[in-house]
C-alpha cells in the first residue's frame, strides 16, 4: 500500500478527510491554517517549507500537497528525498469544483464572484499571529472607520474608506459550493445570510471531490497534478499548465 | 511672508487643507510655481516615500500626502501649463478584465497624480479596447495594469497583444503590477517595466518618462 503524508490547508478540512477515508492508500493528514493566504506570500512558502522539511521521508512515497498556486504561496517549494505533489490549480476553488477548466468557465462568466465553502466558512477567523502578519494589517488596512477617524480626522477617513474599503466592492455574488462533506445545510444558510447582508446574490453549485481524491488516491495524471521530483522546487508557469518545476 | 516649510510639512502629514492655503497665499505672494514643486512639495513627496519603505508610514498616510500633493499641484499646473510646462507624462490605468479589484490600483493612481502625471483611470475589469481608446483619446505615455489574482494575469498578456495589433505598441510603455506579478512574468509578456509596490511602481513611471525623453 502507498503511504503519502498530505500537507493541506485547513480550508479543505473535511473534504480531505472525507477523501482520505475513500482512499486506498495510507494517508496522514496535516492542516496548516487558511489565514496563510493573507500573509507575504514569502512567509506562507516558508511555513509549507518548514512543514515540509518535518516529514520523516523514509515513511511516505509521497507529500501531497492541499494547495493551489494561491499567489505564488506554494510556488519555490523543494521536495526532499520523495517527491512533491500538488494540483495544477489557482487556488482552492479549482480543488473544490474539480477542475482547472471548469473554475476558468465559471470565472470569465462571472467575475464579481465571492465563493464560500464550508471550510471558508469555518476557517473565517484567524489567529493573532496570522491577523499580525496580514497583508492588510502590515499596510495599515485593517482600521475600522472609527479608528481611521480617530487617526486621520473625519474628512480624511472618508476619502481613506472611500478608496481603500475592501477588495469585495466591486463584487456582486456569493456562490456556495456544496461539496457533499457537510453535516448539514448550516453553512449554505451562513453563505445565504451574507449574500442577503451585503445585497449581492446568492448561488449554490454542487463541487465535485475528484481532483482531492484523485489526489489522495495517487491517481496523478499530467494535465492535472504535477509530480515535483525529489530536489527540484514548484515554479509558477503563467501559462495553462499553472504550474511547473525548476532546478531548486 | 509665508512660511514655506510648511507647504513640505503638509505634504508629509497628508493635510490637504494646508497644502491648498499655502499654495495659494505662496501664488498670490509671486513666487514661482514650479519653484514650489521643485524645492519643497516633490522633496516632502520624497520624504513620504522614504518613510513608507522604512515602514515608518503606511497606506493610508501614502495616500493621504498623494492627495495633499494633488491639491496643490491643482492649483499650480494652470499655470505651469500656461508657460508651456509639460506634465511628468500621461498614464492610463486600469485593473485589467475579469478583475475587479482596485484598492492597488487606486493607490497607484493618487501616487501618480501626485507625482504630477495626467491620469486616466479606466477603472476595474477594463477591456483592452477600452485602453487602446483611451490611449489614442489622451495621446498617452504610459499604460498600468494591474491584477490580483492569478486567474487574470492573462488578461496582462492579452492587452499587450491587442496593444500590437492595434499598432500602438510603440508608442507607450506598459507598466505592470499586484500581487501575483513578479519580474519573471512582465518580462515573459513583453511589458516595459514592473512595480512590486506603489511607491516603486511611481519610480517606474518618472523613469520610464525621462528615458523616453
Amino acid at each position: 500500500m502507498k503511504r503519502f503524508r498530505v500537507i493541506s490547508c485547513s480550508v479543505f478540512r473535511r473534504e480531505m478527510a472525507e477523501a482520505a477515508r475513500r482512499s486506498p492508500c495510507h494517508i496522514d493528514l496535516t492542516f496548516l491554517p487558511k489565514g496563510l493566504h493573507e500573509i507575504d506570500c514569502s512567509l506562507m512558502r516558508k511555513r509549507i517549507q518548514e512543514e515540509i522539511n518535518d516529514v520523516d521521508e523514509a515513511d511516505y512515497d509521497a507529500i501531497l500537497l492541499g494547495y493551489g498556486v494561491c499567489n505564488n504561496g506554494s510556488t519555490g517549494l523543494t521536495a526532499g528525498t520523495i517527491p512533491l505533489v500538488i494540483s495544477r490549480a489557482h487556488d482552492c476553488i479549482t480543488l473544490l469544483m474539480g477542475s482547472k477548466e471548469r473554475y476558468l468557465d465559471y470565472f470569465q462568466e462571472n467575475p464579481g464572484v465571492y465563493f464560500k465553502s464550508s471550510g471558508w466558512i469555518e476557517g473565517s477567523r484567524n489567529s493573532d499571529e496570522i491577523n499580525q502578519l496580514s497583508i492588510s494589517t502590515r499596510n495599515g488596512l485593517n482600521a475600522s472607520y472609527e479608528e481611521m477617524v480617530e487617526k486621520y480626522g473625519e474628512e480624511n477617513a472618508r476619502y481613506l474608506q472611500s478608496t481603500l474599503t475592501d477588495q469585495t466592492r466591486h463584487y456582486g455574488q456569493i456562490t456556495f459550493i456544496e461539496m457533499g462533506v457537510e453535516p448539514d445545510d448550516r453553512f449554505e444558510h451562513q453563505a445565504r445570510k451574507e449574500a442577503e447582508q451585503r445585497g449581492w446574490r446568492f448561488e449554490k453549485m454542487r463541487g465535485n471531490l475528484s481532483l482531492i481524491q484523485r489526489l489522495l488516491n495517487g491517481d496523478w495524471n499530467e494535465r492535472d497534478f504535477l509530480v515535483v521530483p525529489p530536489g527540484r522546487s514548484t515554479d509558477a508557469s503563467y501559462g495553462e499548465d499553472i504550474i511547473t518545476t525548476k532546478q531548486s | 511672508m509665508e512660511d514655506l516649510s510648511q507647504l513640505q510639512e503638509a505634504v508629509i502629514t497628508g493635510d490637504a487643507t494646508v497644502v491648498r492655503e499655502v499654495t495659494e497665499q505662496a501664488l498670490a505672494a509671486g513666487h514661482e510655481p514650479l519653484k514650489l514643486v521643485n524645492e519643497y512639495m516633490t522633496p516632502a513627496m520624497d520624504e513620504v516615500g522614504r518613510r513608507f519603505e522604512t515602514n515608518e508610514y503606511f497606506v493610508p498616510e501614502l495616500l493621504l500626502s498623494a492627495r495633499a500633493m494633488k491639491a496643490g499641484l491643482e492649483l499650480i499646473r494652470p499655470l505651469l501649463i500656461a508657460s508651456e510646462h509639460p506634465s511628468a507624462g500621461r498614464v492610463v490605468i486600469g485593473t485589467v478584465k475579469g478583475d475587479l479589484h482596485d484598492i492597488g490600483k487606486n493607490l497607484v493612481a493618487a501616487l501618480l497624480e501626485g507625482a504630477g502625471f495626467e491620469v486616466v483611470d479606466l477603472g476595474v475589469n477594463v477591456d483592452p479596447q477600452a485602453i487602446i481608446s483611451a490611449i489614442r483619446e489622451n495621446d498617452a505615455d504610459i499604460v498600468a495594469l494591474s491584477a490580483l489574482l492569478t486567474t487574470t494575469m492573462p488578461s496582462m498578456r492579452l492587452t499587450i497583444e491587442a496593444l500590437q495589433e492595434a499598432g500602438l505598441r510603440d508608442q507607450v510603455k506598459v507598466l505592470v503590477g499586484g500581487a501575483p506579478v513578479t519580474q519573471k512574468f512582465a518580462d515573459e509578456i513583453g511589458a516595459d517595466g514592473y512595480g512590486s509596490n506603489a511607491v516603486a511602481a511611481v519610480e517606474l513611471a518618472k523613469q520610464t518618462i525621462a528615458e523616453g525623453r
